[in-house]
């Protein structure tokens, strides 16, 4: 297979020679840690560029900005987003001695998730406020990344192959 | 789940379970040990898996209010659901429930015994 034409970039004054296909693999196995605004998607998961450039060059992350990162990385090919605010809507229409109902949180957010979601079936993913925060191969991992990165999450579970999963049935 | 706070595990509202039952993972990630736990082959989604039970502190949380209390949880081995599942005993019989699918709201009102 061949490999698509690399990229000379210069971060912290100095120059470096970057293929996407190599970004791809280095970042193969490697858990994302918590992003805070900006991201770049890297096969199913999603890293802050800082990371991602700080790994690939060896350089501090002290030496280059998250907009430099981002760019040499946008440069070859990945999706880059930022994260939306959390906003929840609430319906004016509160009856009394009911729960407030929730009408929609973020619906664009929701969205986004399911959509990322559908990348990683099978792995065991831990959620917050509708962002993915990380997802793993095993259980184990889930934890100890929440734990590593001080984070608590909503909820984790396996996402689920088929709706035959989801609903709680075993395979045929 | 007592000792798993920074994970809470997504759990499917099941009135058709006789019990919580959870995979055995979850034991494995609060350090239980299910060594002299009860044993019991049981039927889960359709298929026959080995549960062991332990009594284990749980919490439901949302719209800012939450509840603790203990049930005895069936731990799985093999497990395939993508969650855990909350069942008549340990969960049902906690609270009063409230369902609307269809405004995709649930509302628990724990009962006191």
């Amino acid at each position: 297979m061949t490999e698509g034409s690399p990229r000379t970039v210069t971060v912290a004054k100095q120059r470096f020679e970057l293929r996407r296909e190599q970004v791809e693999r280095a970042m193969r196995g490697v858990l994302p840690e918590p992003i805070s605004s900006h991201y770049v998607t890297i096969g199913p998961r999603r890293y802050p560029p800082k990371q991602v450039i700080g790994l690939l060059t060896g350089l501090d992350r002290a030496d280059f900005t998250s907009h430099q990162a981002r760019r040499i990385l946008m440069g070859l090919g990945f999706p880059a987003g930022r994260l939306m605010p959390v906003a929840v809507q609430r319906s004016d229409e509160e009856q009394p001695g009911m729960p407030p109902p929730v009408v929609g949180i973020a619906d664009n957010r929701k969205r986004e998730l399911v959509e990322t979601l559908r990348a990683l079936i099978g792995q065991w993913v831990a959620v917050k406020d509708d962002e993915l925060l990380v997802a793993a191969s095993t259980p184990r991992e889930v934890v100890g990344w929440l734990a590593q990165h001080d984070r608590r999450a909503d909820s984790m579970f396996r996402v689920p192959e088929d709706q035959l999963a989801s609903s709680g049935l075993a395979p045929l | 789940m007592e000792g798993l706070e920074l994970a809470p595990q997504a759990c499917l509202l099941d009135s058709g379970a006789s019990a919580v039952r959870m995979g055995v993972h979850v034991a494995e990630l609060i350090g239980l040990d299910l060594e002299d736990a009860s044993r019991m082959s049981l039927a889960v989604g359709g298929a026959l898996v080995t549960g062991r039970s332990a009594e284990v502190t749980l919490e439901v949380s949302g719209q800012g209010s939450s509840h603790r209390w203990s049930a005895p949880v069936w731990f799985c081995d093999p497990w395939h659901p993508a969650f855990g599942l909350l069942g008549l005993t340990g969960f049902f019989d906690q609270f009063e429930i409230t369902l609307a699918a269809y405004e995709e709201w649930v509302e628990l009102r724990p009962l006191l015994h």
